[in-house]
């Protein structure tokens, strides 16, 4: 007898279990620090949900206008999310997954297939939104007394809402791989997505969101919402679920928009079955042929490579990193994100209103250079845990021709963390000068920031690449997930703790310097002097302590790898 | 040229190389047979600076492993099972990467580099990246690699795996001529016609022990028929009675 499709979905889901059983190192800390920051996240915005909807209750009918009209905001900044997520899924799922082979050979009907491969998707490319959504919703439903129906109706009105747009994404899938290569269309969607991302980004940075907490610019709330509407807002089924789950919030059903859902929703499932049907197996053979892929072949760098000061291992190591670097989307492309917010970082200084308060701007500007060496520490933290620390695992499975080289792993790491450090320090270095350069600090405070971001750099490279030696991943699919990873965590922990230390050791003795400084009338005591000398030797132990420590571990861990 | 003296690996409790001792003269192709588990590619791993002995001393070229790692492996080339190359290189910036690993010189790289691709038919594929070549020839870069150096000693780990019969015979051919430049090589392989042919002496190993050592000649002798084929001299040495299972299961 045939079995219904859900069968199709079982060797995911005992894969699950099966990972859940076997518990690996680490896999109880990893669980309980995202089990808390999941909670937490969830809980916070909850809350805001919450006092965001008992603010408005407070207006009467304006509140309500404004309620509907930020769900309608909610559920359309969410729909353009689901339909990417929704092609870059079916990508893998419908034509690049390795088990594809097996379910294609096997006589599974095609239908069926396909509503195993929807119900995948819809599941991998919605659980971020509905993660979010649902403590919003709660927090909405609570704030504002709905009754219980309002929970069952807004998951009758959430279904649908996800279906949609992730049947509109796998129709556009099916038509890009039937005109590129699988592979080419996701490198293209990558970038594509993350030039969206970054450009997302900016534009809401533009648009200056802070304006809205100022009490002179409250009459301007409405105009801000109002922008975001337009004539063809209510065709969207964002506008429909919007409706849906505002009249459940009131207690009423509103059938016309539910109606609308529910039929677009079946409606295109059926439609895209049919053309899945068609076209699926063309799309999957195209993805199975050979790529000719073209690609640079940066001549100029091996010959820039050739004039730097470093042995020659290095030196080929270092290139055929950066190459590969260079040549893989999913990594390249991040650096676009990286530049949008580093982009909007500096936006951020550059537009403060420090001195709207003549007499505290002096002492809140250099408070803000603290605050700004914490903010690049975070930074460099990030960029270490996104391309540092992976760099060993990126070796993946071929790191067996370094280990049967004539090439000391110790040599070999090092090289690891001078490529990481070079752009780490500069990246963070020119933030670091230019912010407080449009903060206008103070001269002492701007030489102890560049000084503090270089030991800072030595650190936390240092640590990325000891750390990333120590819990290296060969066989992870990509860098994020290695990042992500029981090691990867460990880094980013240990990072904010040195960071956090670092700016009290640092932080102390540059404000007292500058105390004294700013009261000429007053004199540093000896004491005070030499505490302040100490914060600064304890900063400079600390860095290359950390430094130290981390290459050795890494070190360490390689050479007794088997 | 490679020595390998009273090697041990153990897991735990487990003994997967037992007192293990081999010696690889110059020139000398010799064959590592062994059913699956026996310990072949521990022993092949352990010598290509890939695993830790538990105890025991392997010397290549004169060089002990343990105590000038570098020298040894200068002196080695090493063919895997499974050819895993970074897959965004090119044919060629691969061979150049793993001629600046071993130290070679700029200025002979290229003419090496092409002598190489050329060698193993792999010249018109120079410019590409290696995530479009298929198994073979992603092995026969491999096996490029591994001879660019001029090794004086090769490690081959299933050589044959993925291979056409083109290929097959095209690293056969390279086997033979490089032992005849004196390069010594250990070839670990469960094709026993590819070791009936090229070997010089074959080691058999079972549950991690050598147990048997010698010319074909002296290993049909030795399981007491002259005239039977490798398979079955392989067979009744290391205790193999499955086929008549197989046809009790048929």
């Amino acid at each position: 007898m045939t079995q219904p499709f859900p069968y199709l979905l079982l060797p995911s889901l005992w894969a699950s279990r099966n990972r859940a059983r076997r518990r690996e190192r680490g896999d109880g800390t990893r669980a309980a620090f995202f089990g808390i920051v999941g909670l937490g996240v969830a809980g916070a915005i909850f809350s805001g949900a919450f006092w965001l909807t008992v603010q408005l209750g407070g207006f009467a009918d304006f509140g309500d206008y404004l309620l509907r009209l930020g769900l309608s905001w909610l559920f359309l900044s969410f729909l353009s999310f689901l339909a990417f997520s929704g092609i870059v899924t079916a990508l893998s799922t419908f034509f690049l997954s390795d088990d594809l082979r097996l379910l294609l050979a096997a006589p599974v009907s095609a239908r069926r297939l396909f509503h195993a491969r929807f119900a995948r998707t819809v599941g991998l490319s919605s659980w971020m939104v509905v993660v979010f959504i649902v403590p919003v919703l709660a927090g909405v439903g609570v704030g504002h007394c709905a009754p219980w129906s309002y929970y069952g109706l807004s998951v009758l009105a959430v279904i649908p809402f996800v279906a949609i747009p992730v049947a509109i994404g796998t129709a556009v899938t099916l038509l890009l791989v039937n005109i590129f290569p699988a592979r080419r269309a996701r490198d293209i969607l990558m970038l594509m997505g993350l030039l969206f991302a970054g450009g997302l980004v900016v534009l809401l940075r533009m648009i200056q969101p802070e304006q809205l907490l100022r009490v002179e610019s409250l009459p301007d709330i409405t105009d801000f919402f109002a922008t975001l509407q337009s004539p063809i807002t209510p065709l969207l089924p964002s506008f429909w679920a919007a409706e849906a789950v505002f009249a459940s919030l009131q207690g009423h059903l509103d059938a016309l928009h539910m109606a609308a859902l529910w039929t677009t929703a079946c409606g295109l499932v059926v439609l895209v079955a049919a053309a899945n049907e068609r076209w699926h197996f063309t799309g999957f053979s195209k993805a199975q042929e050979a790529r000719k892929r073209r690609f640079t072949r940066f001549e100029m760098l091996t010959r820039a490579a050739r004039l730097m000061p470093m042995s020659p291992i290095r030196r080929h190591i270092l290139v055929k990193d950066l190459k590969i670097f260079l040549r893989d989307v999913s990594q390249w492309s991040q650096l676009l994100l990286l530049l949008a917010l580093v982009l909007v970082y500096l936006y951020n200084f550059r537009v403060l209103d420090l001195d709207r308060n003549p007499y505290m701007s002096g002492m809140i500007k250099n408070v803000y250079a603290f605050v700004n060496l914490a903010m690049a520490g975070l930074v460099m933290s990030t960029v270490c845990a996104r391309f540092v620390f992976p760099a060993v695992s990126a070796e993946g499975a071929a790191f067996w021709i370094i280990r049967t080289a004539p090439v000391s792993l110790r040599a070999f790491l090092w090289s690891k963390f001078w490529t990481g450090f070079v752009p780490v320090f500069l990246l963070t270095e020119l933030l670091t000068i230019a912010a407080n350069h449009f903060l206008g600090v103070a001269p002492f405070l701007r030489v102890v920031s560049a000084a503090a971001v270089f030991f800072m750099s030595l650190a936390l490279v240092g640590l990325a690449t000891g750390l990333g030696a120590r819990y290296p991943r060969f066989n992870a699919d990509n860098p994020s997930q290695v990042a992500g990873s029981y090691g990867g965590v460990a880094f980013m922990i240990i990072a904010v703790l040195f960071m956090i230390l670092l700016i009290i050791f640092v932080g102390w003795p540059a404000s007292m310097f500058l105390w004294y400084s700013a009261n000429p009338r007053l004199i540093l005591p000896a004491q005070t002097a030499l505490l302040g000398a100490a914060g600064f030797l304890a900063a400079l132990v600390l860095s290359l302590s950390t430094w130290w420590f981390g290459m050795r571990s890494g070190v360490r861990a390689l050479e007794s790898m088997e | 040229m490679i020595s390998i003296h009273d090697l041990v690996k153990k897991y735990g409790a487990f003994t997967a190389v037992d007192r293990v001792s081999l010696e690889v003269r110059p020139g000398e192709i010799h064959g590592f047979l062994g059913p699956n588990g026996a310990g072949k590619t521990t022993t092949i791993r352990m010598i290509a600076g890939l695993l830790k002995p538990t105890s025991g001393r392997i010397l290549v070229n004169g060089h002990d492993l343990a105590t000038e790692p570098e020298a040894a492996k200068a002196s080695l080339g090493f063919i895997p099972d499974r050819p895993f190359i970074y897959e965004k290189l090119t044919a060629g910036e691969f061979l150049r990467f793993h001629a600046g690993l071993y130290g070679m010189d700029d200025a002979t790289v290229g003419s090496r580099v092409t002598e190489m691709l050329e060698l193993f038919e792999l010249a018109r594929w120079e410019q590409e990246l290696v995530e479009s070549f298929s198994h073979g020839m992603k092995q026969r870069l491999v096996m490029s690699a591994a001879f660019m150096h001029r090794p004086q000693a090769v490690l081959v780990d299933e050589p044959m795996v993925g291979l056409d019969p083109r290929g097959a015979r095209l690293i056969k051919d390279v086997f033979r001529r490089m032992s005849a430049r004196g390069v010594a090589i250990l070839m670990s392989t469960h094709t026993l016609e590819v070791a009936q042919e090229m070997c010089d002496r074959i080691s058999i190993i079972l549950k991690g022990q050598i147990i048997a050592r010698g010319t074909v000649d002296e290993l049909r002798a030795l399981a007491g028929d002259p005239n039977q084929h490798l398979t079955e001299v392989f067979l009744r040495l290391t205790g193999g009675s499955a086929l008549q299972e197989i046809d009790e299961v048929l």
